[in-house]
Parts: structure tokens; C-alpha cells; sequence
């Protein structure tokens, strides 16, 4: 085992190849770039940087179903440019990575600088119904393991898997352990054997079928079927039980770093894979009086919690890209205070 | 003795008839690649084919062969990233004029850059036809459609004169000509690197009738009397067919 010093979208890229990638194409953003930097060298991905993020996206779906596993990466502005050919690739079952690394938005926002506005977008930015599997690490090491799985999934569900990072998370260095995770192997025919044709038109045995509810009822229902039983494989959380606290905290990515430090006075709760919801939660939650939910922005994952736990949640909304203890502290200690 | 029609094994024969409408030339662009595909002995096991949104989006759909029916406009990247994956397939992107050069036209511009080894045939109405009729990229100067009632104020879009400067295969041929479109078709198919070959087509439905056609034939016929063939041309006028390499 080696040990070596990372940034996060260093380890993204690294990871990517290990786990097999052959083919990647993206368009330059901020905080996101240096994944497409660092795969430039590499001679086993083929690469290529396109006119935008329509492209990219449209291209690696072409390419994975060529039967070359495949991966984008960008940032908001470029993740919602992507968002149509997400729901394609979900309509059509195409399995690819799709990384977006934070910054604060809307629009143009504040490119240096980290947000959490994207996780309703990665739910819900593509029109019409499709359930992604959704992984948001927190770390360098996590990113590069769930690279990985992020891979795996997206050739075990044949759909498009979004790896959420942010602009902290992307551009934090640390230093990780390399290690090789397993990988799922292809088992989509790819493209010039067969006579299939791919449409994101509503579909049955390769035929269009654009006027028959039942048969869309079924599609739909197979695509939710499978992204639950898929994602099973992958319950991935971390739990900080606090039984002398009656308050729990949840929070992802780049601010959970921070509750940590308030693991003496709360319990923490920090989903990895935020989409589908892991139901864990329910039990955990039954443990604790209060429920705080802690993002960077003004309040998107609290809601999703708020509808699956059926009570009132809390929220700690952080934006503008500054991440301050005594200032998560205090607003922390308001909430207390009206109860 | 009757010939066997070979080039039908192409094309899916339990989705035929297509719905496309009575009169519509698209049909005759099928059976154009598919016969510059026999001709060039192209086995359906090594072809794909990859259309976008729209009338002459559903092409890909009746191939027999694996296909894929992309979004509106993004036939093209698709296309380039399963060429890029697997360089021994044929790839082939049958589309609209509307798909291809206007909500796509940025991508066939930047396609040409990079002259990947793809052919690209542009079902060429001059029409948005499955929308209802609204003016397209090759929509004439003039020429009445449902978005322009007092006819299109617009320069049709000029692709040849990027397609030549990006050293790439352009050919412009009719649903009239079928011999010359054919022949543009397949020396397209051979070419290495990006090949656009543009196919003047009627729609009767919602572009002829509003322009005072009385049926599809008068449409095709209008190709005879509007279209010279070129071959010698380094650039073709706009009533002019013929390729330019
Ligand atoms: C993003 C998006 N915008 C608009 C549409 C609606 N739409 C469907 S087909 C079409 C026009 C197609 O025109 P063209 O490519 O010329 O094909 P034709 O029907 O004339 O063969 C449009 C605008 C769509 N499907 N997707
Ligand atoms: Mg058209």
C-alpha cells in the first residue's frame, strides 16, 4: 500500500482509471478543471475536451454505449447545461459518471468558492421521472473510493451516477492510502453487435412506444425498481451516536467536516450516498428530540429529510462559500435557545 | 425473373411502414443509405446509426442494426463519442436540417474541427416539419413558413463554406436526383473524416402546402427545374448540387 499526497479532484481522476475508465470528455470550469488536467496524460483514457458541457455529456453517453466505461466532470453552470442528456442516459440506460464539484450559484455565483446548491439538481434537474444514485464524499480518500463505486453502480444500474463534490472537498489536499477496489466488469453489449435501438422516447423491446400509458407505467416503474434494489449495495453513511445529546446533527460533504467538532454536544449523522435517501435514518432519528440539518444553501437536503422522517427539521443554512465554527456555533446554540 | 430487393434487409421490416406522412421524402433517404451501405458491403454488426429529435430524427429507429435516438440537437457529439470508443465501427448520423444545424449547430461546427471519421446525412426539408412548419436553418430566403407568414427574412445557413475551410467532405444533393444523391451518399461513406451531405427534401405536410404545392410530387419535380448538378464546383451556388471535398 502507497501512501501519497492528493488533492480531492486528483483523486477523482486517479481513481477514475483504476476503476477502469477508457473514455472522458468535459469542458473546462472552475473548481473542476484539474480532473480533466490531470487525465490529459493518460494513455489509457481516451479524452477529449469539447465545445461545452452539452457535448461532453452527449459524448460519453455515445461512447459508453460503444462499451468504453465513461466520465464527465464539472461544476453547476455546466451540470445544469448536462441536465437533459442526464435524463436520457437514465431513459435509455446508459451507465456513466457524472462528477460535479460546487461552487455558489445561482448563474455564474462565485466560482472560487464552495457551495451545496446542486443537491436538489442532481435529484431533480432533468425533467420527468428517473432516480439517481447520488454519492457526496467528504474527504480525498472517500472521493477516491467512491469513485470506484460510483463506477460500479453506474455499470450495476445502468444509469448515469453522480458524484457530488465541492469546491472545498475538490480542491482539499490530504494524504490517502491507494488501494484498488474491486470493479464491476461491463455486461452492456456494446454498440455494432446487435440490432437494439436506444431512444429516450418511452420504449418496449427496442420499439417506440409514445402513446401507450401502460407501457410508460412499466418503464418508469422498472427504473425506480432497480436504482433501489442497486443502491442497497451501497448504504454508505457515518453514524456519531451522542446518547447524552437529545439533538442530531446531519450534514454532507464539505461542511460536515466541520459538526466534528460539536460531536461532544450532539449526535452526527452525514449520509455519503444522499440520493435514494438511505432509510437508516428513520431508526437514528427516533433517538433524538431535535433535528438539525446543516447545508450550504438556503435549504434543499432538510426538506427531502422533513418529507421522509415525517417532523419537523431544523436548518442551518451557510452561504456565500465561508465556512466559520464560531459562527455555525452560535446559530447552532439559537436553535437551542427557542426551544 | 424479379431482382430480390437486398437493401431492405437494412431496415427493420416489421416497424415499416413508417409513420412519416403520405408524400414525404424521407423515405427516400432511407432507402439511399441503404443502398449506399450495400454498395460499400457495410455489415450491419460493425454500423451504427444515430439520429436526434424530430420527423427525420426517428430514422435510426428502422435500421436493422444497433442505433441510437439521441435529444434534439446532440446526434452529433453521440456519435463522435462511439467513434472515439470503437474506431472500426461505421458511424453514421441520419438527422434533420432543423436538429442538425440549428439547435445542434455548434457541435457539427466544432465536429468539423476535430474531422472526426463520422458521416453525417441532413434530412434537409427546409422545415421544422414534426413542430408544425416554423422556419428551419435552411428555410429559403422569402419563403413562407408558420413562425415566418410574410416569408423568412433570414440568410439561409452556409455550412459548405465551413465544412471546405475545415479541409471536410460536403456534398448537397436531392430526393429528385437519386442516382447523384446516391453517389454523394456513398463516396461520403468513404471518406476519412467528417463527411456532411445535405439532402434537399419535400415536406408537403407543413411546408409545400403553405407555399402553395398542391402534392408532394410538384415539391419533387420544383428540384428538377431548381437544382443544377455541379461537379466541378469549388463552391456551390445555392441552386447548385454536386461535392465538395
Ligand atoms: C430541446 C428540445 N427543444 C425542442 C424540441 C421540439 N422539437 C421536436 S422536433 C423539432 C424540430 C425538428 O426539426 P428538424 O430537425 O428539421 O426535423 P424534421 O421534423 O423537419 O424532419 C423540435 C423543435 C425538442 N424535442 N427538444
Ligand atoms: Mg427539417
Amino acid at each position: 500500500m502507497t501512501k501519497i499526497l492528493l488533492q480531492g479532484n486528483q483523486a477523482i481522476a486517479q481513481a477514475a482509471v483504476k476503476a477502469g475508465l477508457q473514455f472522458f470528455a468535459g469542458y473546462p470550469i472552475t473548481p473542476a478543471s484539474e480532473i480533466l488536467h490531470e487525465l490529459v496524460n493518460e494513455k489509457t483514457v481516451k479524452l477529449l475536451q469539447m465545445e461545452d458541457e452539452i457535448a461532453s455529456i452527449n459524448a460519453i453517453i455515445g461512447a459508453s454505449l460503444a462499451g468504453a466505461k465513461s466520465m464527465t466532470a464539472t461544476s453547476g453552470p455546466g451540470f445544469s447545461l448536462m441536465q437533459e442528456s442526464i435524463g436520457l442516459a437514465h431513459m435509455m440506460e446508459v451507465p456513466l459518471v457524472v462528477v460535479d464539484v460546487q461552487r455558489v450559484g445561482p448563474s455564474t455565483g462565485m466560482p472560487t468558492l464552495p457551495a451545496q446548491g446542486d443537491v436538489m439538481q442532481c435529484k431533480y434537474g432533468s425533467h420527468g421521472d428517473y432516480f439517481p444514485i447520488v454519492f457526496y464524499p467528504n474527504s480525498v480518500d472517500e472521493l477516491y473510493q467512491y469513485t470506484f463505486h460510483a463506477f460500479n453502480a453506474a455499470e450495476e444500474s445502468l444509469s448515469p451516477v453522480i458524484l457530488l463534490s465541492d469546491g472545498y472537498v475538490g480542491h482539499l489536499y490530504e494524504t490517502i492510502e491507494v488501494k484498488d477496489y474491486d470493479k464491476t466488469e461491463r455486461t452492456l453489449a456494446p454498440l455494432g453487435t446487435s440490432n437494439r435501438h436506444f431512444t429516450g422516447l418511452t420504449h418496449e423491446d427496442s420499439k417506440p412506444a409514445t402513446s401507450d400509458p401502460e407501457i410508460h407505467k412499466k418503464l418508469i416503474h422498472h427504473l425506480e425498481e432497480k436504482q433501489k434494489l442497486v443502491s442497497k449495495k451501497y448504504n454508505a453513511y457515518e453514524y456519531i451516536e451522542n446518547t447524552s445529546s437529545n439533538t442530531l446533527l446531519i450534514a454532507y460533504g464539505a461542511l460536515s467536516r466541520v459538526t466534528y467538532h460539536f460531536k461532544d454536544d450532539f449526535a452526527i449523522y452525514r449520509p455519503i450516498r444522499i440520493f435514494p435517501m438511505i432509510k437508516d435514518i428513520k431508526k437514528i432519528a427516533a433517538h433524538y428530540k431535535e433535528i438539525i440539518v446543516l447545508e450550504m444553501n438556503t435549504g434543499q437536503y432538510v426538506n427531502e429529510v422533513e418529507r421522509l422522517l415525517h417532523r419537523k427539521v431544523h436548518l442551518v443554512s451557510i452561504l456565500g462559500g465561508k465556512i466559520d465554527l464560531q459562527d455555525i456555533w452560535s446559530k447552532l446554540k439559537q436553535i437551542r435557545r427557542e426551544k | 425473373m424479379t431482382k430480390e430487393i437486398t437493401y431492405l434487409n437494412y431496415l427493420k421490416k416489421e416497424r415499416l411502414p413508417t409513420q412519416w406522412c403520405p408524400g414525404c421524402g424521407n423515405g427516400i433517404v432511407l432507402k439511399l443509405v441503404c443502398l449506399a451501405m450495400e454498395k460499400l458491403n457495410f455489415s450491419q454488426k460493425d454500423t451504427v446509426i444515430v439520429s436526434g429529435i424530430g420527423c427525420s430524427g426517428r430514422s435510426a429507429g428502422f435500421f436493422n442494426l444497433d442505433s441510437v435516438h439521441s435529444v434534439h440537437g446532440r446526434a452529433i457529439p453521440v456519435a463522435e463519442g462511439i467513434k472515439n470508443a470503437n474506431e472500426n465501427l461505421n458511424v453514421i448520423v441520419v438527422s434533420g436540417d432543423g436538429d442538425l444545424l440549428g439547435i445542434g449547430g455548434n457541435h457539427l461546427l466544432h465536429a468539423s474541427r476535430r474531422n472526426t471519421n463520422i458521416s453525417v446525412v441532413c434530412i434537409a426539408n427546409s422545415i421544422y416539419g414534426m413542430t408544425g412548419g416554423q422556419s428551419s436553418p435552411t428555410t429559403e430566403q422569402g419563403s413562407r413558413t408558420l413562425t415566418a407568414p410574410q416569408g423568412s427574412a433570414e440568410t439561409p445557413i452556409d455550412v459548405q463554406s465551413f465544412l471546405k475551410a475545415h479541409h471536410c467532405y460536403y456534398a448537397r444533393s436531392t430526393v429528385f436526383h437519386f442516382n447523384h444523391a446516391e453517389k454523394c451518399i456513398t463516396e461520403s461513406f468513404q471518406f476519412k473524416g467528417l463527411s456532411f451531405v445535405e439532402i434537399k427534401t419535400q415536406c408537403i405536410t407543413n411546408d409545400g402546402r403553405r407555399r402553395g404545392f398542391k402534392n408532394a410530387y410538384e415539391m419533387l419535380i420544383s428540384y428538377k427545374e431548381n437544382y443544377k448538378i455541379n461537379n466541378k464546383a469549388e463552391v456551390l451556388e445555392h441552386n447548385e448540387i454536386g461535392i465538395i471535398r
